[in-house]
């Protein structure tokens, strides 16, 4: 027990009486291991955060009609959509297509769910105001070009089925105000947008045409989901969006391949700049360790206390480390991402074995050469 | 005798020399990768993004943008705008030509199969020569334009393998099933004009609308459906810069800008200066972007760069702190030589100046030697990530230069200091 005390006693009062020199060497395990934890923080929460730039691209998974006497309902799209881990799920937009007429023009209405389109394709751009309530109408830029129309105006929309003009007549339509114009530079320009319910006035229920999801996950899971809904719903056929699936997985391993490198490559260097700063705090000591060897000290115990307050040193490092770089992934993610990043409670252990384990080397090979040497030649200097 | 003293500390205290070099090489070395693939990683990744296809569609101007809706009604495309196929050339001699990476014209029009079917019939290049005005020469087309299409059957057509008409066509994988049809087979298709006998010399499967068309060199659409020397839109893929506020209001209205402001926006490659400079040099056209193309680039592009900016400043940092630490130490363990030049009579100045010259020379060593590992680790994650070589900018030079000897110099003031403070007697007694 005494033995013990005074071993420790030995290491703190070595710590706090050569105060600079270890605060020099503190410092250097600190730096390296922020960085080591800041870095692989990063490195694992990239590829959830990058994902979710990429959703940018607009929906990934579309469901369709498995055949043509199936009808697409919304209670199928909700037993699909069951099968997806919600987390992942960033919208889910149906669409109803039908030829609805303004101003005696034939146009493409679309119906849909307006804040999950907003979710399933962020890339749209609306001059004015998305729809907010029911008897709003997002209409693209192409036919508001050609029908003169801008955000505010008020438009008559009627829809006859079967496109009998003598009908027309008896159908008044509805009385909708335009409250954006759709920019997106693809075929989305030639459409109106507008809610469901709108649309289910307007042309009466009916089966939907097409569903866009858009899921924050990789291209396998994708591929999973898309097996296990066309097995189970029948009325759903799932198909992926090849552009956007397979574009995706090619940058997004490039971009994952560029972060795990520059952290190798930082980390490595990191290390090895950790290492040569302890050596040379240690080497600096060959004098005490050539006098404790003349006083009659083992090599092992002298060892035994280099390594401890080595250990000591990267265990406080560490756990410095581990706070400074959670906070420096924070700061990261909350600067690039907008988001918090998510604490990995793995990296507490890591961050300080790994701290523990450099400065341990660091040490003992300096010592190990200073105690084989015989301590008349140290003591005497070279 | 100054200099002396220098070399005689060089050649007595090599091995403490080396380790100084050693980690200012190891910081120096991560500085020079960092900043080089933190310059190089914008343009890397923009022309990863290219996958995604084209970023700006270009249309004739007359009032063609709703012939898609025409053929969802009537199905039948008929507009009478069309694009010149002589100026497509044009493109790639606009100001920021360098950044156009690919374009291909579309013509369509719709046949009639053998079995009284229409469907939709795309005429495009596939892997067009090109010969510009201006002497160049390049190959360009769909091929690079659609990165996700897989070619379940049979091959790409070749359009420089023989020269002349071309009398084949590729075939979507939804229409290929639903007719039965399959590479090498050969299909008449009935246009407007005549039909033609072409064949097949692929199935492609595109996972989009595109499964259910017939894709075509582009003479011989122009042939059935009569439109020859015209097509109907252009696809471009350029590397451009992302948006910010001055390309937003000029998008909406160049002429609102300022000299100045226009200037700037005209040679910056922001999308919108791209798409204003291609309508300059193609006749009727409106060029615009694609927006799930182009936002979305932008966005990521803008992530990334952030991402290895802020990796970058933490490396530095790091590194930087390493360095000054470790020279702090080594100057702090010659407390003993300092002392005894004080006993001997020297001055602080020039105990200072001798410390520092010997670490200034030790650091550029280490930061020259640093520079070309530096070099070497950004070539290795240039290559293993994305296939080519990072550009080395020749400003990172002086950057890493400067960074490395106000390290050193920080690193080593307060330690001279603080043992200039010391009582020779004190410290020659050894504390």
């Amino acid at each position: 027990m005494t033995k013990r005390k005074m071993y420790f006693r030995m290491i703190t009062a070595s710590l706090s009486r050569r105060r600079s020199r270890m605060l020099v060497a503190l410092l250097a395990v600190a730096v390296g291991a922020t960085i080591l934890s800041g870095l692989v923080t990063i490195y694992y929460d990239v590829p959830r955060q990058m994902g979710a730039q990429f959703r940018n691209y607009g929906a990934n998974m579309v469901f369709i009609s498995s055949g043509a006497d199936e009808k697409l309902e919304m209670k199928d799209v909700e037993e699909g959509v069951s099968f997806i881990d919600s987390k992942s799920l960033v919208g889910v937009a149906p669409y109803k297509y039908e030829t609805v007429r303004i101003h005696e023009q034939p146009i493409v209405a679309a119906g849909t769910d307006i804040t999950q389109a907003k979710a399933t394709s962020p890339y749209w751009k609306v001059n004015g105001k998305w729809p907010e309530i029911t008897g709003d109408v997002l209409v693209g830029k192409a036919v508001a070009e050609k029908l003169n129309l801008s955000g505010g105006d008020s438009v008559n929309v009627t829809y006859s089925e079967g496109e009998d003009e003598n009908v027309d007549d008896l159908n008044l339509g509805f009385d909708m105000k335009v409250s954006g114009i759709l920019e997106t530079g693809g075929s989305e320009e030639d459409y109106i947008y507008m809610s469901m319910e709108d649309m289910e006035g307007l042309a009466g229920e009916g089966s939907l045409d097409v569903v866009e999801l858009s899921i924050s996950a990789s291209r396998d899971e994708l591929k999973k989901y898309e097996e296990v809904i066309s097995s189970n719903v029948s009325a759903i056929e799932p198909r992926l969006v090849k552009r956007v699936t397979q574009s995706e997985s090619t940058v997004l391993t490039k971009l994952q391949g560029l972060v795990f490198l520059v952290t190798a490559v930082v980390l490595v260097l990191t290390m090895i700049c950790v290492t040569t700063t302890m050596t040379a705090v240690v080497t600096e000591r060959r004098k005490e360790i050539g006098l404790r060897k003349a006083l009659g000290a083992s090599d092992k115990s002298i060892i035994r206390e280099f390594m401890g307050e080595g250990l000591l040193l990267g265990g406080i490092g560490g756990a410095i480390g581990v706070v400074l770089g959670y906070l420096f992934a924070q700061f990261v993610s909350m600067n690039v991402f907008a988001g918090s990043i998510s604490f990995v409670p793995l990296m507490i252990p890591i961050t300080i074995g790994i701290s523990v384990l450099v400065t341990g080397l660091a040490c003992i090979l300096p010592v190990r050469s200073a105690t084989d040497i015989d301590p008349a030649i140290v003591l005497k200097g070279e | 005798m100054f200099f002396r003293m220098i070399r005689g500390a060089f050649s007595h205290q090599w091995k403490k020399m080396i380790m100084i070099a050693l980690t200012i090489a190891l910081g120096a070395s991560i500085a020079t990768a960092m900043i080089n693939v933190m310059l190089g990683v914008g343009d890397k990744v923009n022309q990863e993004l290219k996958t995604y296809g084209a970023n700006i569609t270009v249309v004739p101007k007359s009032s063609s943008v709703l012939s898609d809706l025409y053929s969802m009604e009537e199905g039948e495309a008929d507009t009478d705008a069309y694009l010149k196929e002589s100026e497509i050339g044009n493109i790639k001699t606009i100001f920021w030509a360098f950044n156009i990476v690919d374009f291909t014209p579309f013509i369509d029009t719709n046949v009639k199969l053998p079995s009284g079917n229409d469907v939709k019939l795309k005429g495009t290049w596939f892997n067009h020569h090109l010969e510009l005005a201006t002497g160049e020469t390049l190959d360009t087309g769909i091929r690079n334009l659609r990165t996700w299409w897989d070619i379940s059957e049979g091959e790409w057509i070749d359009e420089q393998k023989e020269s002349g008409d071309l009398k084949k066509v590729m075939v979507g994988k939804g229409l290929a099933q639903k007719q039965g049809i399959s590479a090498g087979d050969t299909l008449k298709l009935a246009g407007k004009k005549g039909s033609e006998e072409l064949q097949v010399t692929g199935i492609y499967e595109a996972g989009g609308d595109e499964d259910d068309e017939i894709f075509a060199p582009v003479e011989t659409v122009q042939k059935l459906s009569g439109t020859e020397g015209f097509v109907s839109s252009i696809e471009v893929s350029a590397l451009t810069t992302p948006d910010n506020e001055l390309a937003e209001q000029a998008a909406r209205d160049p002429s609102s800008l300022t000299i100045a402001q226009y200037e700037l926006w005209y040679c910056t490659a922001y999308v919108s200066s791209i798409c204003y400079q291609i309508q300059e040099v193609i006749t009727d056209s409106v060029a615009k972007p694609v927006r799930q193309v182009a936002d979305s680039e932008g966005a990521i592009l803008e992530k990334t760069q952030l991402l290895m900016i802020l990796i970058t400043i933490l490396s530095l940092v790091g590194s930087g702190l390493g360095i000054t630490n470790l020279v702090t130490a080594s100057v702090m363990e010659r407390s003993k030589e300092i002392g005894l030049l004080k006993a001997v009579g020297a001055k602080d100045g020039s105990i200072s100046a001798l410390v520092l010259t010997e670490v200034i020379i030790t650091g550029i060593a280490g930061a020259v030697a640093g520079y070309f590992a530096g070099f070497g680790f950004a070539q290795i994650i240039g290559h293993s990530v994305f296939g080519s070589s990072i550009e080395m900018k020749g400003f990172v030079i002086p950057i890493v230069g400067v960074l490395v000897i106000a390290v050193t110099i920080i690193g080593s003031i307060p330690a001279i200091r603080m043992l200039l403070r010391l009582q020779p007697a004190e410290v020659l007694h050894g504390r």
